[in-house]
């Protein structure tokens, strides 16, 4: 794991850039930005791991939470579901992320939705709701779509048009993933019931591109780092590029914790803590904050002074505000024969019948159905907790089932809508220090009765297509309030009024010039609960603006 | 005596232990070759570090029923005793006191319930099985019951898993774990369907 810089910056001298976060928009920004010559200064909280560093090893990855920081005994983050109780500090994590270079873009399963036109026009389509701050965004799918296309080439998507998709400038740069066994199960079940199932696209390469390797359908995506590079990471698409350009500094394993201001009200420096735990600041031109949607709104709260008493970027109260989750429910099957669902990626097929909200239903929402064998691709995890429910958890019986079902069982996944609300939202616990010393993220959710409306509506077709599919035996997970996510979405939301928003529609704070913010926390709506693609292209389209304003001294 | 010689011997003396019961429930040939296959790899093994003789000989009957041998390998051959010896070394080293603690208190339990025997692993299976059925919904069954999943199914490194016994038994070939089509029978039968077409 150890990284020898390729350029060093002086600590005191002003970068043009710092970006604080290295994930899947801050990797972007990066490369764009050190690519096009300015000079950037990258700080991850996590270490430098390599495609070799990672492995297969359950324990580590999703026991001990290697790639999330040692999870929540060191982050030390509080959950409440009432905002007039006091949050304690779960076992779980509430709000997860890796903490690596190239961010949760490392470990995320890979799965690759665009969303539609109609995602960032909703509220002009089917009103205001009660409760919520559902709005529109201040920009449309034809403005993203050219960095749509351009995360589909650079960072490498593999896929085929859905008979849904909305419109596409440029195809797929190569052909889909080999359907596996549950896909086209999923196909069959569709078919009889009326319905489409479509290539999923994915953040994996089905064969070389860019210098990168293909996948060699080791199973281990989810929750993953890909030991081969196929997986489209920011770690395997940008950061070499960035790196490459000699104009940009990545340091690994400094996490900060504020952000300085000058007597003008722009922000001047960066405050971290080093490998070794001693405070460092990092003087800075403009900096961008990429931290993702709990990390980013904990950084602006903890960066107020005389002159941002509520937190940097704050002037609306907004920053922290409207997180969403994306609602999920999930339901399992088992079938004749071996899928052997732990060969290859997990998704290869979704269905998108669902995606639009329709009035009819008596809610708001939609979301996607995929399919994937969830923990059946790992077997520790699948022998802990995975399984038939009132089977045996141990003894003769209990073994027969795992070496009967494990290769036979597959999952349908449904991921949904969530609705912006006040009420949920990250704010800083005042009382718990994570082990950076930091003040802690403190997570107040609740799922909207029409979130969750939405998710038992697609475990109802989950459970229809399993029929329809011949599973032997289908069965649903309970469907309950969320107590913690890993889409962090919505907590700096970008907006053309400073008074309901934090960021323009470039990125740019309303209330600090040379201030930008870009990841989950800048979207408006949730989509149906595969945001990456969309982070991505944000990331594509920000850098785009953002170099544009330097290069004419506007930042 | 070395301390090399006392692992050894206990090993066959456990060992035959084990094998004693599966063969009784079982009367298969093929465990007995399983379980002499699995006795001379523990042969070969270093001493524990951690665990005591008369505690290794429990861990060892609790995981064999928490994953039995039957007619395939269990936790026995997977070596989930090694796991949880290596285990006290690394991610239970802080907890070392207590799992020990955990263990005196479980042998105490059984000599109280069952004075005759006096010893988990002297039992016979079905009366194991009563047993751990009895204290199912303790902490240290759950902790159990994890220990042996984790040192069946994790990567051998940790110490278990030999010879990807677990992977195998869920019907994993063992490493590197890369995988061309037909992965599976539905999807060989869509090629198949696929090739016909042309």
């Amino acid at each position: 794991m150890t990284f020898e810089a390729s350029v060093r910056f002086p600590l005191a001298k002003p970068v043009d850039f710092v970006i604080v976060g290295s994930g899947s928009a801050g990797g972007i920004l990066a490369k764009e930005l050190s690519t096009a010559g300015f000079s950037v200064v990258l700080l991850e909280q996590g270490p430098y791991r390599q495609a070799a560093d990672f492995t297969h090893d359950e324990l580590a990855v999703l026991v001990f939470n290697e790639l999330g920081g040692g999870g929540n005994k060191a982050a030390q983050q509080t959950f409440r579901s009432d905002p007039d109780k006091i949050a304690i500090v779960p076992s779980r994590q509430p709000a997860g992320y890796a903490q690596t270079v190239g961010g949760s873009s490392v470990h995320f399963t890979a799965n690759f939705w665009r969303f539609r036109e109609s995602d960032f026009k909703e509220r002009s389509l089917f009103g205001a709701i009660n409760g919520t701050n559902f709005t529109d965004w201040p920009i449309t799918y034809r403005e993203l779509e050219p960095y749509y296309t351009k995360v589909d080439w650079e960072i490498g998507v593999s896929g085929a048009p859905g008979p849904h998709d909305s419109f596409r400038s440029k195809p797929f740069p190569m052909p889909p993933i080999a359907v596996k066994s549950s896909g086209v199960l999923l196909e069959r079940g569709a078919r009889k019931l009326g319905l489409t199932a479509q290539v999923e696209p994915l953040a994996i390469l089905s064969r070389p591109h860019n210098n990168r390797p293909p996948c060699i359908g080791c199973g281990f995506c989810m929750g993953f780092g890909c030991e081969v590079g196929a997986k489209s990471s920011t770690l395997a698409a940008m950061i070499p590029l960035a790196l490459a350009s000699g104009n940009c500094e990545i340091r690994a394993e400094s996490a900060v914790f504020r952000i300085g201001t000058n007597g003008n009200g722009k922000v001047d420096k960066v405050f971290y803590y080093d490998a070794d735990k001693n405070e460092r600041a990092q003087k800075a031109r403009a900096v961008i904050v990429c931290a993702n949607g709990a990390e980013t709104p904990r950084l602006l709260l903890n960066s107020s002074s005389d002159a941002f008493p509520d937190g940097l970027a704050n002037s609306s109260g907004f920053v922290g505000r409207n997180l969403m989750f994306n609602g999920h429910a999930r339901s399992s099957g088992l079938f004749e024969h071996p899928l052997n669902d732990f060969k290859g990626v997990q998704v290869t097929r979704m269905i998108h019948d669902f995606y639009e909200s329709d009035p009819a239903r008596g809610f708001y929402g939609g979301g996607g159905i995929d399919v994937r064998p969830f923990v059946a691709a790992m077997p520790l995890a699948y022998a802990a907790i995975g399984g038939v429910p009132g089977a045996p958890t141990w003894g003769a019986e209990f073994k027969a089932h795992l070496e009967q079902d494990f290769v036979r069982s597959m999952s349908l996944f449904c991921g949904t809508t969530s609705l912006p609300q006040d009420s949920n939202n990250i704010t800083i616990d005042p009382t718990h220090k994570d082990n950076w010393g930091r003040p802690s993220i403190r997570v107040t959710y609740k799922d909207h009765e029409d979130d969750m409306a939405m998710a038992a509506f697609l475990q109802d077709r989950s459970m229809e297509l399993f029929d329809a599919a011949g599973a032997l035996k289908s069965w649903r997970a309970p469907i309950e309030q969320q107590n913690g996510g890993v889409h962090l979405l919505g907590t700096c939301r970008m907006g053309n009024d400073a008074k309901t928003s934090v960021i323009d529609k470039f990125h740019r704070s309303h209330d600090v010039s040379n201030l930008f913010l870009c990841d989950g926390s800048s979207l408006v709506s949730s989509g149906r609960g595969q945001p990456t693609m969309t982070i991505m292209a944000l990331a594509f389209r920000a850098a785009e603006h953002i170099a544009a304003a330097a290069r004419n001294n506007e930042v | 005596m070395t301390k090399s010689e006392l692992t050894r011997r206990f090993f066959l003396q456990g060992s035959g232990t084990i094998m004693g019961h599966a063969l009784a429930r079982a009367g298969a040939p093929a465990i007995l070759a399983v379980l002499q296959s699995a006795c001379s790899a523990r042969d070969e093994r270093a001493a524990f570090t951690n665990l005591t003789e008369a505690e290794a000989r429990e861990v060892i009957a609790i995981a064999a029923r928490i994953v039995p041998t039957t007619n395939t390998p269990g936790a026995t051959e997977a070596g989930v005793v090694y796991f949880v010896d290596s285990a006290l070394n690394t991610f239970l080293a802080d907890s070392s006191d207590f799992v020990h603690a955990q263990l005196a208190e479980f042998q105490a339990a059984v000599a109280t319930s069952l004075p005759s025997v006096g010893l988990f692993s002297e039992l016979e299976a079905a009366a194991q099985d009563k047993y751990l059925r009895s204290i199912e919904d303790t902490a240290f069954f759950s902790g159990a019951r994890f220990l042996t999943i984790a040192g069946v199914f994790g990567m051998s490194s940790w110490g278990g898993n030999k010879k990807e016994t677990g992977w195998r038994l869920v019907g994993m070939d063992g490493p590197p774990h890369a995988w061309t089509v037909p992965f599976g029978y539905y999807d060989a039968q869509y090629l198949s369907e696929q090739t016909d077409d042309v």
